[in-house]
């Protein structure tokens, strides 16, 4: 009897309060579709008349479609260099023998454990010097690889087995070769998983950003968000500003519904390093 | 190598060749490595380095460091604003991820078998990981105006962003809902690690669901639990979206990282800022220390 009570309530009671969560979600939508000027609510939650001129709002009040680029282009550049150079380190500390690697790959555990908060004022200073404050180079180049990516590579390489790549050897393949055609084939999965969460953490990534790109040139995303929010106080900017943000992680909410699985493996494999 | 014994004993010149062999690969070895090292050595090592040492200084990015020894660190200790960021954090970090943590291990608990709907109602709680901090907040936003739903719905009139009183506890509501989702996936995944014929056997043996949970589940799920510990503190230590964008850090909010930024960025001290994050950086790796060993012990 207790145990039926249970499992009912096992079985409700979550879906009950994902229902809650979700209903925030439903809201923005709706709100995103109320018209401009009155408060949302004002039509009806639903909105009776529902402003669908809205969906191009965010691009006339901010360059919005700048910020959305800007976000693409940094986003797939730092994901394409976090694979290559954490490919690359993770193959070389699980396979190759040199002096130094032991410590080296020490060094690359302890940075894990340093927060961001705690290096981007000599980040920043660096940066600055070199030249790349309102740059591209500037939101890339630092976030180019990861600690966490390079331990992950290094686990996935791990149990690629050495035969296959003294088989490839022998067969007259090069180093780069060897990665290539042996190597990077038994590791898509783990590699596939780590573009993914690279690709959505920087997607969501603010307090670098807002640092190193102020200007409506570089702004990414959340940084320029954030300045529309700033400038469109009032209630009455509601609608678009709840447009702008759902229009914002439409890329990384299509990402995760698509790829689920392999974003829950990323998340998972991140718990594995600490 | 073993293999290729019997080859050894051909010749000499093959020796060579090993030889060079040997010494390719080395520099392949380093040379694999090196894009990845040179990145973090100078994005990531030195800025620690620099950190230390900046703090020792008074410094405003234009005009030369003036050295100001433990300067920087008297000042803080006697500045309430300082206080009331570390406090702020502290309230924060533990208002969000104890409920978060706690929620999130419940709903593993439930939704890691594969009963109708379970999929359905994990991706409920999955979504708010995929929506980025800033978009968050600005749903938020709304949602807690004075005339937004969250008031509407419970029939009260309560400013959530701009009173003392309520606004540090919009911002963990907030985050609650943000972050449950994605220490559930942690759970689910340590959940996956545990073998069913264990829980099979506490069936048999009689075992109802809280005593699953607190004799099978728990102890089994111990280096995940560390794990997300560690991980949640780190993230409420962190925190920095949120306040900007809901409050701006009025209204008692101002965090330990808008507290850097600002001190930083806005009053262009650079030496104080580094001050902070060094103590914050020991205030960490002590936590986690001190996590690690509870959860160890608990054995």
């Amino acid at each position: 009897m207790g145990g039926r009570v249970i499992r009912v309530l096992g079985g409700v009671l979550p879906l009950a309060l994902g229902l809650v969560f979700v209903s925030v979600l439903v809201f923005a939508v709706l709100g995103a579709f109320s018209p401009v000027g009155t408060a949302i609510g004002t039509d009806g939650w639903v909105p009776e008349h529902p402003a669908w001129g809205n969906v191009t709002a965010p691009f006339d009040i901010a360059p919005f479609g700048t910020y959305f680029k800007n976000s693409v282009v940094v986003g797939i550049s730092v994901t394409i260099l976090n694979v290559l150079t954490c490919t690359a380190a993770g193959y070389s500390f699980s396979k190759y023998e040199f002096p130094g690697r032991r410590v080296g790959f020490t060094v690359v555990l302890a940075t894990l454990m340093v927060p961001l908060e705690v290096l981007y004022v000599p980040l920043y200073n660096i940066v600055y010097d070199l030249g790349w404050v309102n740059s591209f180079a500037g939101l890339i180049i630092p976030a180019g690889t990861s600690a966490f990516g390079i331990f992950l590579m290094k686990q996935a390489i791990d149990s690629v087995p050495n035969e296959l790549m003294e088989a490839a050897r022998i067969d007259g393949a090069g180093e780069l070769r060897t990665l290539v055609s042996v190597v990077v084939p038994g590791i898509t999965g783990p590699m596939s998983a780590l573009a993914l969460f690279v690709f959505m953490t920087n997607w969501d990534s603010h307090l670098w950003p807002l640092l190193v790109a102020s200007d409506d040139a570089h702004r990414t995303l959340p940084v320029g968000l954030a300045a529309m929010q700033a400038n469109n106080q009032g209630s009455a900017g509601a609608p678009v500003l709840l447009m702008a943000a759902l229009l914002a992680v439409l890329p990384t909410v299509v990402l995760f519904l698509a790829l689920q699985k392999r974003f829950v493996e990323g998340v998972a494999m991140t718990a594995g390093i600490k | 190598m073993r293999r290729s014994e019997p080859v050894r004993v051909l010749a000499a010149p093959r020796a060579r060749t090993r030889q060079r062999g040997m010494r390719r690969r080395t520099a392949a070895g380093v040379g694999f490595a090196l894009p990845a090292v040179v990145l973090l050595a100078v994005f990531a090592i030195y800025p620690i380095a620099q950190v230390f040492a900046l703090s020792f200084f008074d410094y405003n990015l234009t005009s030369p460091p003036e050295y100001v020894g433990s300067g920087n660190y008297e000042f803080l200790a006697s500045d309430p604003r300082f206080t009331d960021a570390l406090t702020q954090t502290l309230i924060y970090t533990l208002g969000t991820y104890v409920p978060a943590l706690v929620l999130a291990l419940c709903l593993a608990q439930v939704l890691s078998s594969r009963h109708l709907g379970s999929g359905l109602t994990r991706l409920m709680f999955f979504l708010p990981v995929a929506i980025s901090w800033v978009a968050a907040s600005i749903i938020w936003r709304v949602v807690l105006s004075p005339d937004g739903p969250l008031n509407q719905i419970l029939h009260v009139d309560v400013n959530w962003l701009t009173s003392s009183a309520a606004a540090p506890w919009a911002l963990i509501l907030m985050s609650v809902w943000k972050e449950t989702g994605f220490f559930l996936i942690l759970f689910l995944a340590g959940l996956l690690g545990i073998p069913g014929d264990v829980y099979e056997a506490a069936r048999l043996d009689g075992a109802n669901a809280w005593q699953r949970m607190r004799y099978v589940t728990l102890p089994l799920l111990r280096p995940m639990t560390a794990v997300c510990v560690v991980t949640a503190t780190l993230r409420g230590f962190q925190s920095f979206s949120p306040q900007v964008v809901m409050t701006g850090g009025s209204f008692g909010t101002e965090v330990v990282n808008l507290f850097v930024y600002k001190t930083a960025f806005e009053s262009a001290r650079m030496g104080r800022a580094s001050a902070v994050a060094v103590l914050m950086f020991f205030l960490l790796v002590a936590i986690a220390m001190v996590q690690m060993a509870a959860l160890r012990k608990a054995d």
